[in-house]
């Protein structure tokens, strides 16, 4: 015997009680007498009323954000279904937003794998899901440089710093640089020629550099830095500029300690006639802020106030913050991930723009924004160094530390400017408070901000 | 002399000290057959003893080795009381299944073979000795289906195995439908939908939009009152609606699968058609003895008839439809001690009763079963391959990209252990 049953709902409006999206594990038949759960209770991106357009990158996004929430539940079956649809759906060679995703993806496997659902990081697993911590590219100098020059994500901050360096450092016979920077003196050539050709002749150029090896983000060199140094060195003596190079070795870790302290032992035999210069240029975001813990002194304070508070005791002339205009200090992984996935849309829009599918450097440029997201969401503690804030908190850092904005002048935004006339239409600059900031699509990227004592 | 029961606990100070009481490796429990050396405390003076090394860890060592023994011995009465009945000698059996309780108390049930051989006790205890003649009423047919649909997805959720049937065989109705318009799935075996909420999801956002969905769910009738797949289907239709995919859903109620014939699927012209069936074919094998076509042939036919983009085909790697009774009673041992092992393997040793209740249903079924009555008639990969060979449908490989998912997803969730192998196409795990 036999019945038939037919069911075909028309499609009508998406009513705000979307049950599958309400929750993990929600059961569904509270009120029968045998509650038959929906296993896994699939939820959906719509589940979270939205009234606008529902695209596809909000849906990836949704998709994504309750993976996250699934890996933390350790709810294995609802992680491995979402897994499989996000695989399917987002293709690591695709456009813009499945390539996005497909990072978020392997951060989110790379996660999982390290908690409690997770049983066994086979072979299998590594292979399949390719870490990003894999294709880190180590570069050549030139390589590097080159590298660099592709975008103004770093240009930006080099040029608005090299600006404000110029002007603080007018008059000063002698000018020690002190570099915090993950990109490997890349700022300095340029530095260099610009100290070259001042009016009043070239100053002494004291460089002292801060290597982090151990827990930099990349890009990663493939040379010393004594090697590096000695180039350097070279290329400003064929610009007459004398030049002294110094390595400290030193970890974000602990704030700098060993960096900050030499630099307290030159002070002391400071006369009067060197500018110090404090260039930090995006490795500040790796020093441990309030949500990794604290360093009990009087009070407790975190390592990265600890640290601006050291540098103002340095008296320095200047120093120039150029990080990413983004926050990802959130505790909970669901919070960063949206964050990152609001930021780093940015990277991978404007890629097109300026390297070819399938190209070497395309491979190395968004190996690197691989890198972060894997350090923003499946790294805790000491290992995630990725610890961004933005322009506003840091200039409240600033402030607290006792130090005051210097704005930039004409002169430096005019250079932004024209540096940017080299790149893709869709990059801009303005001007909030006394800081630069760099936006693409007009979404903030980069901003650089210059301070003295106050 | 000799040292009976108690274990001194004191190390000497050095080696042959003989003022010293020595440590002595324990006695062995006494076996019925007697093949152990026993162990006798030589006199101190003339037995230069190291001191021993961590006690309590040589006592774990011969506890383990005790367990294996026991459980090997326990697996030779099952296969002994296994091959009486296949020769008919209901003494012998009623005599080697009672030294089979007896070694079942010797071994522990938190090993694998320990609650395996549980099992297959039980399932002889049955066979031998059948319940009573006037069995009690059956369940409410509502019961044992709501019954079934609970232990399936306890064993749904245990263990990796429906898992990985239900991801492989969506990324394998993915791939075959990209492209088309109108999707039809026709499902031999609906339960609570627990394969197509991640199939809707991913075809909402495949690149070129989601096709018009069909879902055809073919399950058991309801009891009056209750419209069980209808039920399920409202909710895979919110589920869809939620995102932009255009579906609807049939319900087919059947016994059998060969009680649906083609016109009931009501496949419609220029529609891709995927077909999916997770363990149930085997259900339609004939009795190898048998003579008389098999429903399994009428049904392939049917799939054969609607001309499918892809049939996908779940099934058990094993040979549990063997005529004698020894064999298929020691391959279904082995394959469901693998079974239960790997469920200990996926949930880290805690037991899910339900999923193992799922189990020990096959497993009676295998063990006391037999004519018609036996439905659980698993048949291996090569003779899959050939059956539907002969109904005329191919092998479509499953791609690299499926293999890779499935590792990195079983991988994940599924502990050591479990291996996702290719052969010829298709994905065993």
């Amino acid at each position: 015997m036999m019945q038939f049953t037919h069911t075909a709902p028309p499609p009508s409006p998406l009513h705000p009680n979307g049950h599958g999206g309400l929750g993990l594990g929600l059961f569904l038949d509270a009120g029968a007498p045998r509650a038959r759960p929906w296993p896994g209770s699939f939820p959906t991106p719509a589940s979270k009323i939205s009234l606008g357009n529902l695209n596809s990158t909000s849906c990836m996004e949704q998709l994504l954000v309750h993976c996250a929430n699934a890996i933390e539940a350790n709810d294995a079956t609802l992680t491995q279904q979402i897994l499989w649809v996000l695989n399917n759906i987002a293709p690591p060679d695709g456009d813009s937003n499945q390539r996005l995703t497909a990072a978020f993806l392997c951060a989110l496997v790379a996660r999982a794998s390290r908690t409690g659902a997770c049983k066994a990081v086979t072979a299998a697993v590594a292979a399949a899901v390719e870490s990003a911590a894999l294709h880190v590219h180590r570069f050549t100098a030139v390589e590097l440089a080159s590298f660099v020059d592709l975008t103004p994500w770093h240009r930006f901050g080099y040029t608005a710093a090299n600006a404000a360096i110029l002007e603080a450092v007018e008059g000063f016979p002698v000018v020690h640089v002190v570099e915090l920077g993950t990109t490997h003196c890349m700022q300095i050539p340029t530095l260099i020629d610009m100290l070259a050709s001042r009016a009043e002749g070239p100053p002494i150029l004291r460089l002292t550099v801060a290597d982090v090896a151990s827990n930099a983000p990349p890009p990663a060199l493939d040379m010393s830095y004594e090697e590096l140094g000695a180039k350097l060195i070279n290329f400003a003596r064929s610009r007459n500029v004398t030049m002294d190079f110094r390595v400290v070795t030193t970890t974000p870790a602990d704030a700098f300690t060993s960096l900050v302290d030499q630099l307290r032992v030159q002070q002391l035999v400071l006369d009067g006639s060197e500018a110090l210069v404090v260039n930090c240029h995006m490795l500040l975001h790796t020093v441990p802020d309030e949500t990794a813990g604290s360093v009990n002194l009087a009070q407790p304070v975190s390592l990265r106030t600890m640290l601006l508070k050291s540098l103002r005791t340095l008296d320095p002339n200047l120093v120039v913050v150029v990080e990413e205009d983004a926050d990802f200090t959130a505790g909970d992984v669901v919070g960063r991930l949206r964050a990152a996935f609001n930021f780093l849309w940015i990277p991978y829009d404007a890629v097109d723009t300026f390297l070819p599918k399938g190209s070497e450097q395309r491979r190395w440029y968004e190996a690197e924004i691989g890198w972060k997201v894997e350090n923003v969401l499946a790294q805790e503690g000491v290992e995630r160094v990725e610890r961004q804030e933005d322009r506003g908190r840091w200039g409240q850092r600033m402030r607290s530390a006792g130090f005051r904005a210097v704005a930039f002048g004409e002169e430096a935004a005019g250079e932004v400017k024209a540096m940017l006339n080299e790149h893709a239409a869709g990059w801009g600059m303005k001007r909030e408070d006394d800081d630069l900031v760099l936006t693409w699509k007009g979404h903030n990227v980069v901003f650089a901000s210059a301070w003295a004592p106050s | 002399m000799a040292m009976g029961g108690a274990f001194p606990f004191q190390w000497p100070a050095e080696p042959a000290d003989p003022g010293l009481d020595v440590a002595l490796p324990p006695l062995p429990t006494a076996v019925p057959d007697a093949g152990m050396a026993s162990y006798y405390a030589a006199d101190a003076a003339t037995v230069p003893m190291a001191p021993p090394p961590d006690f309590a860890a040589a006592l774990a060592a011969m506890r383990r080795e005790e367990e294996e023994a026991a459980g090997i011995r326990l697996v030779h009465l099952l296969m002994s009381c296994a091959g009486a009945v296949e020769a008919g000698d209901h003494a012998a059996a009623s005599a080697c299944l009672a030294d089979a309780h007896a070694a079942l108390a010797a071994v522990s049930p938190a090993s694998g073979i320990g609650r395996v051989a549980v099992h297959f006790t039980a399932a002889l205890s049955r066979r031998l000795f059948p319940p009573t003649p006037s069995p009690p009423p059956p369940p409410a047919a509502g019961d044992v289906v709501a019954d079934h649909a609970f232990l399936y997805h306890h064993f749904y959720e245990a263990g990796p195995y429906l898992k990985f049937a239900h991801f492989t065989a969506n990324q394998a109705i993915l791939e075959a439908v990209q492209g088309c318009k109108h999707v039809h799935i026709i499902d031999f075996n609906l339960m609570q939908g627990l394969q197509w909420p991640a199939l809707i999801q991913a075809l909402a956002l495949r690149p070129g939009g989601p096709p018009f969905l069909r879902l055809t769910g073919i399950g058991p009738p309801s009891p009056p009152g209750r419209d069980d797949l209808r039920d399920v289907g409202v909710r895979l239709a919110d589920l869809a609606r939620s995102v932009r995919v255009h579906f609807s859903f049939r319900g087919v109620a059947a016994n059998r699968l060969d009680e649906v014939r083609p016109w009931m699927l009501q496949v419609s012209q220029g529609e891709a058609v995927a077909v999916n069936s997770v363990l149930q074919l085997h259900r339609l094998v004939a009795d190898p003895t048998a003579a008389d076509a098999a429903p399994i042939d009428a049904v392939l036919d049917c799939v054969s008839s609607m001309r499918p983009r892809v049939f996908t085909v779940v099934e058990q790697e094993a040979d549990h439809n063997k005529p004698g009774f020894l064999d298929r009673f020691t391959e279904a041992l082995f394959y469901y001690s693998a079974v239960f092992d790997s469920l200990d393997a996926a949930s880290g040793g805690a037991v899910d009763a339900a999923a193992e209740a799922y189990l020990e249903r096959e497993i009676c079924d295998i063990v006391c079963a037999e004519g018609a009555e036996r439905r659980e008639r698993h048949e291996p990969l090569r003779r899959w391959r050939d059956r539907l060979g002969r109904a005329g449908l191919a092998g479509v490989p499953l791609g690299v990209n499926a293999l890779r998912q499935a590792r990195m997803l079983v991988g994940l969730f599924s502990g050591e252990g479990h291996c996702v192998e290719e052969a010829d196409g298709c994905l065993t795990l």
